[in-house]
């Protein structure tokens, strides 16, 4: 099963682009929905589509070797429910037949390169998914190939390079000191040499390449430009899923499963977290664009999840696993929201915006309930998750910094709420008289991911306990 | 049989709430009140020197709702019905014509209702529930009594609640020490905590009988409360419940000896509450607020004699505590009826009254001399016993009596010259005798007075000696006319003395109301005086100096957090986001030397770390 998701999705732009182009845009369109869609069904009744016996002949075609565990099946779900956000998105912004399909086509790639990053259990082949991921994100980005569009792309493309050398160094230097590149086969290596100043080394080089992939602080330069400049739809992708997969999936898998927790790896964690937090949070409540706002809420956001991890406790991967979930949830609904407001008003600037509550009630609602998430206010999803995450903290006796998470939230507040009254309450601004929802899609899909943010909040034990406890199992012994 | 005790409360209670409601049914409503009355004194009468216990589990051990009735607390019960009746008969005429006469009638049965289920109370926390619901018609009944009186209300609530709390305190760990708070089964011996809680408890008491240092809401409320009030509740109701409770805490509830630091200390509070009130009130030139700084000196004598706990004392105490009663309730009512008839109780336009009103200034100077100490009237008595007492007890006490004695007499003197001898006012040439219904009640407790005086076995014998047993009295029986010649002759000086400095200065300066100016105007004294008069040493304004002071403080804090919060933080965090926005130029190398180097510290870091 797990191949499935890789070879169906690539048979279907070989099929789409062979035989029909761009005549085929509408189906390709309700067949890439279709596709996320049953990712997202197979992922909720994993037990019939997962672990079935009778695919092991197919599987067996591959010498890379995938599998799904509980981490990789949360994540999978967020690729699919983030690539569906995103297409809908791209239905309506983009306008032009020709574009549609190319998105769609690069989507689906970029959709392929994820899955195989979320069930890879090889080092050498998660590289080339990175890689598969990160080129289809340089393209979405520099899809409206204005001046901005490509200057983030390039920006994208520079620092991506610097990681790139630093993950293939890492690897060669793995693959010279234990002689595999399975996990497995690398954990229980590195386990034999933690003293090794060749492998030390090498973790750390890596370690940095996902810190910029994850678009940590001060390793985030390219992120603030490559979220603004791009097209919504590529924004909701990018902060919803492609950065949390490439940067920080991969650090959790990494970390657990292979490099294995160390005191100093656990303190370089919680400083990078701690600093990525405070930092961008206070350079978001400078900003005033409002996608610009959202890019830097994302680097703090993304500190939250690095800081749990670094408590170096089940609990602490459990809340940073939860976190990541939460996180593409409501981040994924304010990119959707800023990209209705973007449309909707012709521009993202927050000084020209204000009032927008009574004209596009839907987005305001929905915006409110996410950034109250965001902020960890009960009883939504956000607050369990930073619940977790300083209870984590402070059970492994990290004080100082579970105090500093509950703090930095103050911030959170902060600059959400300047967002949230300078775009949609207040007087109406100028211009603005005229401005509706964006539409039915963008109003749903707001909705949809309010009520996941609310369901999963209110219902908080239930989802606890059957979906992210069991991510424990990952955990070495 | 025992659910009769209810009545007791339910009777005026009711009462009272149905005055409440009849907002324009003038005549019905004083009719209710006045039948209220009645049956509160009836049932007084009735069940005086009985002995009934009711009690009603309420909320475990802590919470019973206990009543006990037995001869201390069913004679208190009928002398506060007997003024209260009083009070309701006066009030029908003098406060005829008045505004929110449904509520003064309705607070004044409250009160009524309150005092008894206070008075019958067994269980500490019982007795502080309806003790605290005085605060209640005490506010209102003060309230009512125009703009300027809310003020004195709300002096008069805030030194009663800061008191009472203490009270609060107090009975908290009374019930503590003793493991239970039912009055009757507690006996503290007086040390350690239960010293502190007997302190607590003696604060309450004395603060709801008036005494010094609580007392500076009387004067206040005397001025623009209505007049009844004043009668009812500073002169004499109050004080019946806040003695009682005293000489409950200090003769049953505390094992207190005769020679103990605690019955030094009352006998101190009452020394210098006779003293400083006295002083006050002999150079006051109004009517009510000097009657008002007397009803605060009185009590004095009844701390200062229970305090003494030899058994002269107590009783005096005791029968002082009703003879104050009734000769204070006496020239609030003639105070009553002058402000009435004449329209005013500044002295400086009253005089020469006794030909315009001949009975209530035979009423007046029947109460003005009982509460000198004249024999052969009531307060002679009384004050003779606390005398002994005080006497056995040290002889400073005795002389600090004996000068209160001697100044209450100078002040009636000026008093009953300013108001009812010398010139006639040229105002009050129309002025007439009050009518009966307010005569009616002067004159009972006038005669009262003498009966007491004269045949002051009656309510020795019957009333107080048995309050207090035979086991404690030894024997003594102090009713009768016998007295000791020394105290005799040292009060008749004093009483001749207090005479001759009244007419030396009515010779100096021709007038009665300014007969004290000698004594006002003495150097030192006069400093001192004005600066009294102006409030200086009233507690409740040094009181409130400290807490607007606190409060100022607690105020800049307030400014000094909220700076922090709303100021300081935000243009720190203003001021960081400047920076890092700075920092952010745009320029993709910047951002490759960032992550290097963060790279570079990363591995070293880790490198360290092993």
């Amino acid at each position: 099963m797990p191949s499935l998701l890789i070879l169906v999705p690539l048979l279907e732009i070989i099929f789409f682009n062979l035989f029909f182009g761009i005549q085929m845009t509408r189906i390709a369109l309700w067949s890439a929905a279709a596709l996320f869609v049953f990712q997202i069904l197979a992922v909720l009744m994993h037990n019939y589509f997962f672990y079935n016996p009778g695919l092991d002949r197919i599987n067996s075609f591959f010498t890379v070797h995938l599998g799904a565990d509980r981490l990789a099946l949360i994540m999978l779900f967020c690729i699919a429910a983030v690539c569906l956000v995103s297409l809908i998105i791209g239905r309506y912004t983009l306008t032009d037949k020709k574009q549609r399909f190319n998105f769609i086509n690069v989507l689906i790639i970029a959709f392929i390169g994820m899955n195989g990053i979320a069930m890879t259990k090889d080092m050498f082949s998660l590289y080339v998914f990175l890689e598969i991921t990160a080129i289809s994100s340089f393209i979405l980005i520099a899809f409206r190939r204005g001046r901005a569009s490509l200057e983030g792309a390039f920006k994208y493309t520079v620092l991506s390079s610097v990681a790139t050398i630093m993950m293939l160094t890492s690897i060669a230097l793995l693959l010279f000191t234990s002689g595999d590149t399975s996990f497995p086969g690398l954990q229980s290596a590195l386990a034999n040499s933690k003293h090794n100043y060749v492998v030390i080394f090498s973790i750390a080089i890596f370690i940095c390449g996902l810190f910029i992939k994850g678009g940590l602080m001060p390793f985030h330069g390219w992120l603030p430009d490559a979220y603004s400049s791009a097209p919504p739809a590529v924004s909701v992708l990018l902060a919803g899923i492609v950065t949390k997969v490439c940067g920080v999936y991969t650090l959790i898998r990494l970390v657990t499963g292979v490099f294995g927790f160390s005191p100093g790896l656990n303190a370089l964690l919680l400083f990078v977290g701690l600093v990525s937090i405070i930092t961008a949070a206070l350079a978001a409540l400078g900003q005033t664009d409002f996608k610009r706002m959202l890019a830097y809420s994302s680097i703090s956001q993304v500190g939250y999840i690095i800081l749990a991890l670094g408590s170096g406790t089940g609990l602490g991967v459990i809340a940073a696993v939860f976190h990541l979930f939460n996180h593409s949830m409501f981040k994924s609904l304010l990119f959707v929201n800023s990209a209705a407001v973007g449309l909707q008003a012709g521009t993202t600037e927050m000084d020209d915006l204000g009032g927008l509550s009574s004209r596009m009630p839907v987005t305001s609602v929905t915006s409110i309930i996410g950034f109250l998430s965001a902020s960890g206010i009960p009883p939504l999803s956000g607050f369990w998750s930073k619940l977790l995450i300083i209870i984590a903290l402070w059970s492994a006796g990290q004080h100082f910094y579970a105090l500093a998470a509950a703090l930095a939230s103050i911030l959170t507040l902060a600059y959400l709420l300047i967002m949230q009254r300078k775009v949609f309450f207040g007087k109406l601004a100028p211009g603005l008289e005229s401005v509706k929802e964006a539409g039915l899609g963008f109003s749903l899909v707001s909705i949809a991911l309010a009520l996941v943010t609310i369901m999963a909040g209110l219902f908080f034990p239930a989802v606890f306990v059957s979906v992210f406890e069991p991510v424990k199992q990952i955990l070495l012994p | 049989m025992e659910k009769i005790l209810l009545l007791f409360i339910l009777a005026p209670l009711s009462a009272g709430v149905l005055c409440l409601l009849m907002r324009r049914l003038a005549g019905l409503r004083e009719v209710t009140a006045l039948f209220a009355g009645l049956v509160n004194l009836l049932l007084a009468v009735l069940f005086l020197n009985s002995r009934a216990v009711y009690s009603l589990p309420l909320l475990g051990q802590a919470g019973e709702f206990s009543l006990r009735l037995y001869n201390f607390s069913s004679f208190m019960i009928l002398a506060a019905a007997v003024f209260g009746f009083l009070v309701i008969l006066y009030s029908s005429v003098f406060m005829r014509g008045r505004d929110y006469l449904n509520q003064f009638y309705a607070y004044i049965l409250i009160t009524l209702a309150f005092i008894n289920a206070a008075l019958l109370a067994d269980n500490l926390l019982l007795m502080l529930f309806f003790w605290e619901g005085l605060l209640l018609t005490l506010f209102g009944l003060i309230a009512i009594g125009g703009r300027n009186a809310f003020k004195a209300a709300t002096k008069a609530l805030i030194i009663a609640g800061a008191s009472d709390f203490c009270l609060m305190l107090g009975i908290i760990m009374t019930g503590h020490l003793a493991g239970t708070l039912t009055i009757s089964r507690i006996s503290l011996p007086l040390s350690g905590l239960a010293g502190v809680a007997f302190i607590l408890l003696v604060i309450g008491a004395i603060s709801k009988a008036g005494s010094m240092p609580f007392h500076s809401w009387i004067p206040d409320a005397a001025e623009n409360a209505p007049l009844p009030f004043m009668a009812i509740l500073p002169a004499s109701l109050e004080k019946l419940l806040g003695i009682y409770f005293l000489a409950r805490i200090s003769l049953d509830m505390f094992k207190l000896a005769a020679g103990s630091w605690a019955s030094s200390l009352l006998m101190i509070v009452g020394s210098v509450t006779i003293l400083f009130a006295v002083m006050m009130a002999l150079v006051q030139k109004d009517f009510k607020r000097l009657l008002s700084y007397h009803a605060v000196s009185q009590v004095g004598y009844m701390i200062l004699g229970i305090g003494t706990l030899v058994p002269a004392g107590i009783v005096g105490g005791l029968f002082h505590l009703i003879n104050n009663a009734l000769y204070k309730s006496c020239l609030f009512l003639s105070a009553g009826s002058v402000e009435k008839q004449a329209g005013s109780t500044d002295l400086e336009s009253l005089g020469g009254l006794r030909l315009k009103m001949p009975i209530t200034f035979i009423c007046f100077t029947i109460a003005a001399l009982s509460i000198s100490g004249v024999p052969p009237f009531n307060g002679f008595f009384s004050k003779e016993l606390i005398y002994g007492g005080a006497l056995e007890r040290g002889w400073i006490f005795y002389l600090a009596a004996v000068g209160g004695s001697f100044l209450t007499a100078a002040s009636f003197l000026k008093l009953g010259h300013a108001a009812f001898l010398g010139r006639l006012n040229e105002k009050n040439k129309a002025v007439k005798e009050a009518p009966l219904r307010m005569l009616a009640p002067m004159l009972v407790v006038a005669a009262t007075c003498v009966i007491f005086g004269l045949l002051n076995f009656i309510p020795l014998r019957y009333l107080i000696q048995p309050v207090i047993g035979q086991e404690r009295l030894g024997g003594h029986d102090f009713s009768g006319l016998h007295v000791n010649v020394f105290l005799f002759a040292v009060t008749i000086a004093v009483l001749i003395a207090a005479l001759l400095d009244h007419l030396y200065g009515v010779r100096k300066t021709g007038s009665g109301l300014r007969a004290v100016d000698h004594i006002h105007y003495a150097p030192l004294l006069g400093w001192i005086y004005d600066k009294a008069q102006r409030g200086y040493f009233d507690p409740y304004n040094i009181g409130m100096g400290l807490v607007r002071i606190f409060a100022h403080a607690a105020w800049c804090f307030d400014r000094t957090i909220d700076w922090m919060y709303d100021v300081f933080a935000v243009k720190l965090a203003f001021a960081f986001s400047y920076g890092i926005r700075k920092a952010h130029n745009g320029n993709y190398s910047l951002y490759v030397i960032w992550a290097i180097t963060g790279a570079a510290m990363v591995v070293v870091f880790l490198l360290k770390s092993v």
